[in-house]
């Protein structure tokens, strides 16, 4: 299936400063695309040169399969770093100036888009009277207007309350649930843990991984296990076949396999014929901040 | 293009200082023209024999034809009003970032460039409107049966005014998208207009070069040469005065050059730089 955004070679620098280093990778049609990385690693500027902010002085992307153009970004519902609106205008005027631009939509979908945000009370307020987390709810809003098929993101949830971010994650899994493709930056991992489909880590510029969630963040299986008897528990585990390694941690067993090999009946039935009674099973995934922090400090050494 | 008029009207038509000019050019041009006038009608009115002199030389400046070059010549000096709004409505974008946000949401750069291109021309366009109505209103008062029947003698200075008032603003364009912040923007404009160019024409005067017409602002403010108030009296300003008017179709294209090249240059930088 043609990619809906390939990246090829992008490189850009500020200066001495190398932004981005070669960076290729594709976006599947449907996903949820998280580009993560820490701060100054290059993200912004990677959605930037996608959208045409910025040039990139080597590489070349494709949307939809072909050259970047104004008529493709008409079809991308963005937000990038910043929410951009005359602060002289109210919602209402400026979601028309996004309407008339893209043409996005229309007249009756901006009030669709600002009921979605929680802004129709305030639509005809001026943009500049709006709090922080409002105005990142216009620029959401202006992003979804006219029901794009794609959405590039870029620290959605920035500024925004609890409720807010809360909001905003279902909303994005509402929309990925419609088939959207959806790219978004950020640096909150239990956020794009919750939504992304597929992830692309940068640092210092440089692609360190990008890939389907399952493949680039899950290299190992981890089945947690406790017994009433936990010492006794712990040795008859040591002995178990196929696991990589056993940790304990107060009264749980953490058993490491490699990826796909878990077999929570076995370990079962393992246990019940050696006379340990199991009163707690289960798989669980590495969190993706300790794989995250695991994959941009590898490269440090 | 009719689109890019539509948002830039969108964009406009809500901004307070857009109304502020507006009302500002409105009262400035028919106030500095009146200025003048009383001032002349001052002279004239003396009973003595200085008064009769004046308004043989004078004749009335603010009568058919000459009202059009008149009125032209002390309007142009209020630039400086819709000049301060183009500035005003560039730098905005860059202070609201909403160059990138128009770019993103689907113009292309070029065409973020024909918009400005465009409110510098709809702003052109009213500013000259506003004087031709003064002109003319200023011309049919002032004007006795003889000559107001020459109303249409000189008319070119509608299409002068227009050129010098576009090619100024195109000026003040351009540095605001090079300077891209209000007041540095403003500052150079006023700086370099007020004091800057007047230094480098009294130097190239005082040298005895003639090249100070080709500086920037010059090229086009010789579009509109000073009226001949006292030519009548004076050969050599007489003759100076006739030199000015034949070299204005030699500034209509050096203002169009000057003017082309500057809208290049901003097609070219807003190309090629990031935003």
């Amino acid at each position: 299936m043609q990619p809906t955004l390939s990246l090829q070679n992008i490189s850009k620098n500020y200066g001495s400063i190398q932004a981005l280093n070669n960076v290729s990778f594709d976006v599947p049609m449907g996903s949820v695309f998280g580009i993560l990385g820490p701060n100054g690693s290059g993200k912004t500027t990677l959605l930037s040169i996608i959208l045409d902010i910025l040039n990139a002085p080597t590489g070349s992307f494709t949307w939809f399969g072909k050259k970047s153009s104004a008529e493709s970004r008409k079809k991308i519902g963005s937000l990038l770093e910043t929410p951009n609106f005359y602060h002289y205008l109210s919602a209402t005027d400026n979601l028309q100036i996004t309407q008339a631009i893209s043409g996005r939509g229309n007249a009756a979908d901006i009030d669709a888009v600002l009921e979605t945000v929680n802004l129709l009370q305030r639509k005809k307020s001026k943009f500049s009277t709006y709090s922080l987390g409002m105005k990142q709810r216009l620029a959401i809003a202006g992003a979804l207007l006219g029901n794009p098929d794609v959405l590039v993101l870029d620290e959605p949830t920035n500024g925004l309350d609890p409720v807010g971010i809360a909001e905003i994650r279902n909303l994005i899994k509402q929309l990925s649930e419609q088939g959207k493709t959806i790219i978004m930056a950020s640096h909150l991992l239990d956020e794009v843990e919750k939504v992304c489909t597929h992830v692309a880590i940068l640092k210092k510029g440089n692609l360190l991984v990008a890939g389907n969630v399952n493949e680039v963040l899950i290299n190992e299986d981890i089945v947690e296990v406790s017994a009433a008897d936990i010492t006794l528990l712990e040795n008859i585990l040591q002995e178990y076949p196929s696991k990589t390694f056993l940790k304990k941690e107060d009264n749980i067993i953490q058993l490491y396999f490699p990826v796909g090999t878990a077999n929570l009946t076995d370990i079962n039935e393992y246990c019940f014929q050696r006379g340990v009674i199991i009163n707690m099973l289960l798989q669980k995934k590495k969190s993706l901040e300790t794989k995250f922090l695991e994959i941009t400090s590898a490269t440090n050494n | 293009m009719l689109q890019l008029l539509k948002i830039e009207w969108l964009k406009i038509k809500k901004y307070p200082a857009f109304w502020w000019m507006l009302a500002i050019v409105a009262l400035t041009y028919p106030g500095i023209n009146y200025m003048f006038h009383s001032f002349y009608e001052n002279i004239i009115s003396r009973k003595d024999m200085a008064g009769n002199v004046a308004k043989f030389i004078l004749g009335n400046p603010f009568a058919f034809p000459d009202a059009w070059h008149s009125v032209a010549y002390f309007s142009s000096f209020f630039v400086i009003v819709p000049a301060l709004l183009i500035i005003m409505l560039v730098t905005n974008e860059y202070t609201y970032k909403t160059h990138r946000q128009n770019i993103i949401d689907g113009w292309s750069r070029n065409q973020f460039i024909h918009a400005k291109m465009m409110d510098v021309m709809i702003i052109s366009i009213i500013v000259t409107v506003s004087y031709s109505v003064v002109a003319a209103v200023f011309g049919f008062y002032f004007s006795d049966a003889v000559h107001a029947t020459r109303w249409a003698e000189e008319l070119q200075y509608i299409v002068l005014f227009f050129l010098h008032t576009f090619a100024q603003l195109s000026w003040a364009f351009l540095l605001a998208f090079i300077f891209r912040k209000a007041f540095i923007s403003l500052g150079v404009f006023v700086f370099y207009s007020i004091i800057i160019e007047n230094i480098i024409k009294t130097y190239f005067r005082f040298k005895e070069w003639s090249s100070s017409e080709f500086l920037p602002l010059e090229i086009s403010n010789r579009l509109l040469p000073m009226p001949n108030f006292l030519g009548k009296i004076n050969a050599a300003s007489n003759e100076a005065y006739k030199q000015a008017l034949a070299n204005i179709n030699w500034h209509i294209l050096y203002t169009i050059i000057i003017t082309s090249a500057i809208w290049w240059l901003c097609y070219f930088l807003n190309k090629k730089r990031d935003l």
